[in-house]
């Protein structure tokens, strides 16, 4: 009876459709499946954003890294739509964590970022969160 | 006074005594818990739902023929899955069954509804922890990119952040309504 009721609750909670656009809808579309729509991303599989993403624009070389991640630089949206869905996530989940003088990424930026991308995202992510570390 | 205590006592009694002849305890804790659910649906998200302007999904029995039926493979939910259908094992379109774990890492894509002719947001989630379900299996690819995209590849497993990689079926849920602005 209580997993008939579990269903019953899970299925109650999920039968809702919100319309969603734009920045959203590509986040929806191209993101969420990997980091969940609060951003918690997937201890040991996908890193979470929120509460993280923005705090790697305080330190020197992360607003390259955030823009040359693979999740960004290889999505499939064009250079004005991918600059979109970052800022929002930056805003969504990042905004008490930026920098006074955040300015938001432009498409000209992301299409310049994105044509390096990472080839070694672990070890620029470790070190990058050392200097996170250090900043406090 | 005491004359009333006892006409209370004995029609308590005698209720007591007829409520124990005419019903189990496990009919008393289906009735009790059919309370408890029904006290507590209105603090759910349908409730709140209604508040802030979301919209139920749309209605599946409006449908003719596959399109409305969640165990085929043409339901319209379905248009990008790959496994076996959930509906099918023992869950629903939207629950994994009994015994395994949805995923939290998935992949999605969107589905157009033939009723309303509206896209919907379709979160494929893989239940996870038990063999292979091996009924209704579904291979759909409206939208699916090839391997080297992976998070649009539905090939791979999705039991990701589960205790088990093993996978039973596949869910599709409603996220929402694109809407191309």
């Amino acid at each position: 009876m209580i997993r008939a009721v579990a269903v019953v609750l899970v299925a109650a909670g999920i039968a809702t459709a919100a319309d969603v656009s734009g920045p959203a809808l590509d986040y929806a579309l191209n993101c969420q499946g990997c980091h969940r729509a609060d951003g918690s991303g997937t201890p040991g599989s996908v890193p979470a954003l929120a509460g993280s993403v923005g705090k790697f624009l305080r330190v020197r070389g992360g607003r390259e890294y955030v823009a040359r991640v693979p999740g960004v630089a290889q999505a499939p949206l064009d250079d004005a739509a991918t600059a979109g869905v970052l800022n929002w996530i930056l805003e969504r989940f990042g905004r008490d964590d930026l920098p006074a003088d955040f300015s938001p990424y432009t498409a000209a930026e992301i299409g310049g970022l994105r044509r390096s991308p990472l080839t070694d995202v672990e070890r620029v992510r470790r070190e990058l969160l050392e200097a996170i570390a250090r900043a406090r | 006074m005491i004359d009333r205590r006892r006409w209370l006592d004995r029609f308590v009694e005698v209720f007591a005594r007829q409520m124990a002849q005419r019903t189990s305890r496990r009919s008393v804790l289906t009735r009790f818990g059919s309370f408890l659910v029904g006290a507590t649906l209105p603090v759910l998200p349908v409730a709140r739902a209604a508040e802030d302007g979301r919209l139920p999904p749309p209605d599946d029995a409006a449908l003719k023929g596959d399109a409305g039926d969640p165990k085929s493979c043409n339901y319209w939910r379905h248009c990008a899955i790959d496994g076996f259908l959930c509906a099918c094992c023992g869950g629903s379109q939207n629950a994994c069954p009994p015994g395994t774990e949805m995923s939290p890492v998935t992949w999605i894509g969107t589905c157009r509804h033939p009723g309303d002719g509206k896209d919907y947001i379709i979160s494929y989630n893989d239940c996870c922890g038990q063999s292979l379900c091996l009924r209704c299996r579904c291979t759909r690819t409206e939208g699916e990119k090839p391997l080297y995209f992976t998070s649009k590849n539905n090939d791979l497993l999705w039991c990701f952040g589960t205790k088990s990689r093993a996978v039973n079926c596949s869910v599709a849920v409603v996220l929402g309504v694109a809407t191309r602005s």
